[in-house]
């Protein structure tokens, strides 16, 4: 089974070389830190917990509603190739297990989910030099950066599943953005472990750096959706199969 | 008006009405979550301040709602590979002609279900009064030339590019400049401040008793011309749209 996943990786690497679909992970996030930044610097009479409150304002927005979107957008892109014409016998015949060839895809946007992240990271310590803050990066932004991509690697799972079974490429990105919004109720109302598109900015602590996340309930609940939505995507492949 | 009646044939699978109306639901459910039991202030100015949230919500959602749209319109063609096709049986300009008049029906349909809506929540609430007929009508009439723009601007990269993330990509960062514009200022001549420049309502927040109050605002000769653009857009977007799609080897 491992040679088979190692296989489907490597597969799923062929298809997205020299694709462009990074530069979309890497040009949103530069939006967000410029604009976070320029708000950080003109209201520091009111934002005056420094890497703290710089992190909120580069965080917010990105993460409740822009990052479930993007990701949505890699994992739409992943499936692309296989909803083109009949490429869809050609991915099912070829000789690996089937969960295989759903954990190729899930493994690159985990990837390039992480990649992202880092690159979050990356702007707001740049952004945080360039703004005269002092240190470096707040003891917890390692547990953030964490947490975040774990929370993001569940939204790929739910994007991934959507993404097979719906044949467009712009629906499950809508879904995605949708579902982002709808974040924010649910975090608003303190049901945000439960729901899977607030795991990411809640790991993330957008918008409420010193918040204390319950660590065991939020790993649990990460899981829980992550083999729910694996184990949806493996039953629809294997129905696609019939 | 074939080539029209031919793209909503073409459509009537697609649930392209389902996607924008799902979309448009997380509207409604976010209505009915954040305006519920407003506080006496609240429902003084409610039709006042409803049109100022309309156009936040909207300014944020819509750059995507019609990336995702004018996706679905085009994208249909690149997948039949028919446009070389089409183009034999009628010109491309008439293609594309058919393509931006289906999107701005979608659209006047879609703004309309949400206009309507929102004016039955608002009397469900009980706010004071009535809607202003007149500024809802423009409001209206500007959020609908607003979306058009955008559309068009989408439309351009979804039938020039085969590849659809690159016109969702755009789309997205349309939403997130919308966004961030509106700490900026209350004009953009961007198209994605289009809707942020026409809102009619603006708000001033009271810190020491907590109060928002809303007014309907008047437009300084930049603000004016920030609206003005909008139309400039449009007319841009559609004309440069045609010309480069005439012009493309399909």
């Amino acid at each position: 089974m491992k040679h088979f996943t190692l296989k489907c990786i490597k597969a799923e690497h062929l298809k997205l070389r020299r694709s462009p679909v990074w530069l979309a992970f890497f040009l949103l996030p530069v939006l967000s830190a410029f604009f976070g930044t320029a708000n950080y610097q003109m209201n520091q009479g009111v934002l005056k917990s420094e890497w703290y409150s710089l992190w909120s304002q580069h965080s917010l927005f990105l993460c409740y509603l822009f990052m479930p979107a993007l990701i949505g957008t890699y994992c739409s892109y992943l499936w692309r190739l296989e909803h083109m014409r009949t490429n869809w016998n050609a991915f099912l015949t070829a000789p690996v297990p089937l969960p295989a060839l759903c954990f190729g895809k899930l493994f690159w946007a985990a990837a390039i989910t992480a990649a992202g992240n880092a690159w979050i990271f990356l702007l707001y310590f740049v952004c945080g030099k360039i703004c005269g803050l002092p240190g470096v990066l707040p003891p917890q932004a390692a547990g953030w950066f964490a947490a975040g991509t774990l929370g993001g690697i569940v939204i790929c799972c739910i994007q991934l599943a959507l993404s097979m079974v719906i044949r467009s490429f712009a629906v499950p990105i809508g879904i995605g953005m949708a579902a982002g919004i709808g974040g924010l109720v649910f975090t608003n109302k303190g049901w945000g472990m439960y729901y899977p598109y607030s795991l990411y900015a809640l790991g993330m602590r957008a918008n409420n750096p010193q918040m204390k996340l319950e660590t065991p309930v939020f790993v649990i609940s990460c899981i829980l959706y992550l083999f729910l939505f694996a184990g949806i995507s493996v039953v629809c492949i294997r129905r696609h199969e019939q | 008006m074939k080539t029209l009646r031919l793209e909503f044939y073409k459509i009537r699978r697609r649930r392209v009405w389902l996607t924008m109306f799902a979309m448009l639901s997380v509207q409604l459910l976010w209505g009915l979550w954040a305006l519920r039991n407003p506080k006496d202030w609240e429902l003084e100015s409610g039709w006042m301040s409803l049109l100022y949230v309309l156009s936040m919500l909207d300014g944020i959602m819509l750059p995507t709602m019609m990336a995702v749209l004018a996706s679905r319109l085009a994208d249909i063609e690149h997948k039949g590979n028919t446009y070389k096709q089409l183009e034999t049986l009628r010109s491309a300009g008439s293609l594309y002609h058919a393509k931006a008049v289906c999107g701005f029906l979608i659209i006047t349909a879609l703004l309309l279900a949400q206009l309507t809506f929102f004016i039955f929540l608002g009397f469900r609430l009980g706010y004071a009064g009535t809607p202003d007929v007149a500024h809802y009508l423009l409001s209206y009439a500007f959020k609908l030339a607003g979306n058009l723009s955008l559309f068009l601007l989408q439309l351009i990269l979804s039938m020039l590019f085969a590849n659809q993330m690159i016109p969702l990509v755009a789309g997205l960062g349309g939403s997130m400049a919308a966004l961030l514009l509106m700490f900026v200022r209350t004009y953009s001549f961007l198209p994605w401040g289009g809707i942020l420049s026409a809102s009619l309502v603006g708000s001033t927040w009271d810190e020491t008793t907590r109060i928002s109050s809303f007014y309907y605002r008047s437009f300084s000769p930049a603000e004016t011309a920030a609206v003005a653009m909008i139309f400039v857009w449009i007319l841009i977007f559609y004309f440069a749209g045609r010309f480069l799609f005439t012009r493309k080897e399909l």
